[in-house]
């Protein structure tokens, strides 16, 4: 694949066209309740990760996120990342029986950087989390993928995601962003 | 005169007797506000750990109850615990969660203070306040007290507070030995925080709560990520100290650690036990005389009273009170320096996993703790009292020589009756001095 300068503005519209529809498909599986399809979209080697974030000075900004490696709200492989879509289907998932209500709206969608077959792609998102009667969540942030073509497909090699909030107003994270 | 009839009136709230508690102590703002005096003002509260301040000028932002306090060191290496609030107009003068800096200005007019809390400058001091100002009189409020043990740094507000080591008794010392035997610790960058619409003793009470694994956290177990017996009801240690710290959960024999050990000698052979990944750190000799006898065969989960449970997976976790019907949650992970890179890597990996807002177990329990907050609300169910009496009456403490007393039984309530029924002396005495007179000592005989 050619490096991103190097594609004609035709061509950028059709790859940012295609990786869209990716990020919109993955989004409705997560909202579909449709984890086992969803968990197929990410490849073998997968890092999904959120680290902490922290309120700081100006002058430290540098040191708002944690890094890789280090503490996480979460740092999953596709084992963990399978075990948290199996948890839903064993039965007394307490979090998510009865399921929560979600809506993922991903907007902002830029292709960054193409490294082979690697497309680096920052989005943001708003993902809406209602439960029970009347419990309402929300979280907003940016994400940074790394989509890789196999086959011919895009699958989601990389999920970075940077939460706007620093104390989590949510009494869980049961969802996928 | 009245007054004090009132302040006397002493209400019951919890009964040790049958282990019947009123539910409305989860969801009464006036309950609420008596606590933060009488409990959170008066209590000896976790802080940070030292290495979190590992120079002049760093400073960690907590809470005393509802006071948001700066914890900072200063020139002198000296850790102080100041209110965030300028003596002026009240306003904070540090805004950012942690970091470092030279001095606390605030943002309103500019009153400039020290890292030890000093008021060193006023813009016009001259010109408008006509050098009628002490600054000596107006620097910025500050914990009574501020003492760490084996670098674990607590705060009290209350003057007349016995020193920490005091306060924390043998079982609370004991609970922070679980972690600090293992050598010199330090902080893993990153505090996990989230926000439950629970009270916090719903969230306190459930450290010790073994009787829910099983049920909460069920899915945990079925997809492999912890094994069943070690969750299962198994053999159970309790242990009780002065002013409600306890520690309770699973315990393992003299016989098991040696038969651990023997496994190990021969190269793992022999069958996996559920306790090998926690009693495999008590087989150092030296760690084992630091926890002593008892201590050393508890793998259960301390709480340093108030609110700081001390869990198995290297972390602590502070139940911090924003409101009758609020409570944040505040991971804390800690790692012995120089761990192995490999041991390192899979001691965060079960940090991230098992706690926190989206650990595999911690994401099915805030629901059962904002339901139980919502259910102390109704008119009628707040009149219904709840039942905290398992293995009431079942029990007998053994007494060691070593002094190390525990409760040795199946899944029970008694850490949970005991933090109530401490919770309800620290709420009855008028100060420190008369909880010092009247609080219970750790039972003895048939619990």
């Amino acid at each position: 694949m050619s490096a991103l300068e190097d594609l004609g503005l035709h061509e950028r519209m059709l790859l940012t066209f295609e990786v869209e529809q990716f990020l919109y498909r993955e989004a409705s599986l997560l909202d579909e309740r449709r984890l086992d399809d969803w968990l197929t979209l990410c490849t073998d080697d997968i890092h999904y990760w959120m680290p902490i974030r922290r309120t700081t000075t100006a002058k430290e900004i540098d040191n708002e996120f944690t890094k890789p490696g280090g503490m996480a709200y979460f740092d999953d492989d596709k084992k963990t990342l399978g075990m948290r879509v199996q948890r839903l289907k064993v039965g007394r998932a307490w979090a998510e029986d009865p399921p929560s209500r979600t809506r993922h709206v991903v907007t902002n969608v830029r292709i960054l950087g193409i490294d082979g077959n690697d497309l680096s792609v920052a989005s943001n998102f708003m993902l809406y989390r209602t439960r029970l009667n009347s419990e309402e969540d929300s979280w907003i942030g940016r994400r940074e993928d790394v989509l890789r073509r196999d086959n011919g497909a895009l699958k989601l090699a990389r999920r970075h995601i940077y939460l706007d909030q620093t104390v989590i107003l949510a009494q869980n994270m049961s969802n996928l962003f | 005169m009245a007054a004090t009839m009132i302040a006397r009136e002493r209400p019951q709230w919890f009964d040790p007797a049958t282990g019947v508690l009123d539910r409305r102590i989860f969801a009464d703002a006036e309950i609420y506000r008596q606590e933060l005096t009488h409990i959170f003002a008066r209590a000896w509260n976790f802080m940070c750990h030292e290495s979190q301040l590992p120079e002049s000028g760093a400073f960690f932002m907590n809470y005393i109850g509802e006071d948001q306090v700066i914890v900072v060191r200063d020139r002198s290496g000296k850790i102080n615990v100041l209110l965030n609030s300028c003596p002026h107009r009240g306003n904070t003068v540090c805004r950012a969660e942690q970091g470092r800096t030279n001095s606390f200005l605030c943002s309103y007019h500019g009153w400039n203070y020290d890292l030890d809390g000093r008021l060193v400058a006023i813009p016009g001091q001259e010109a408008f306040y006509r050098n009628d100002v002490d600054k000596n009189v107006w620097g910025l409020g500050r914990a009574a007290q501020v003492a760490s043990y084996r670098g674990f740094v607590f705060a009290t507000l209350d003057p007349a507070a016995p020193p920490l080591e005091d306060y924390l008794g043998w079982v609370g010392k004991l609970g922070i030995d679980m972690l600090a035997a293992q050598g010199e610790l330090e902080v893993v960058d990153g505090i996990q925080k989230n926000r439950l619409q629970c009270n916090w003793k719903l969230a306190v009470d459930n450290l010790y709560d073994w009787y829910h694994v099983k049920i909460s956290h069920g899915t945990a177990i079925r997809v492999g990520f912890i094994g069943e017996e070690g969750m299962a009801p198994l053999s159970q240690m309790v242990i009780l100290g002065e002013y409600g710290h306890g520690i309770g959960g699973p315990g393992v024999t003299e016989a098991q650690l040696h038969e651990l050990e023997t496994r190990m000698q021969n190269g793992s052979a022999g069958e996996p036990q559920w306790y090998d990944q926690f009693a495999m750190r008590r087989l150092d000799p030296r760690l084992r005389r630091e926890l002593g006898p008892v201590g050393s065969r508890s793998l259960g989960h301390p709480n340093i009273f108030p609110n700081l449970w001390v869990a198995l997976t290297n972390q602590v976790c502070l139940r911090i009170p924003r409101g009758p019907f609020e409570t944040e949650l505040w991971w804390f992970t800690l790692l012995p320096k120089g761990m192995p890179a490999e041991q390192r890597r899979e001691a965060i990996y079960m940090a991230n996993h098992v706690f926190g807002p989206a650990g595999l177990l911690e994401q099915d329990d805030g629901e059962n703790w904002s339901h139980s907050t919502r259910g102390a609300k109704g008119a009628h169910s707040r009149t219904l009292p709840l039942n905290y009496a398992m293995g009431r009456g079942h029990d007998r403490v053994s007494h060691d020589p070593s002094g190390q007393n525990c409760i040795e039984t199946v899944v029970n309530e008694h850490a949970q009756r005991w933090t109530y029924q401490a919770w309800q002396e620290w709420m009855q005495a008028d100060s420190w001095q008369e909880l010092a007179a009247n609080h219970s000592l750790p039972p003895a005989g048939v619990v």
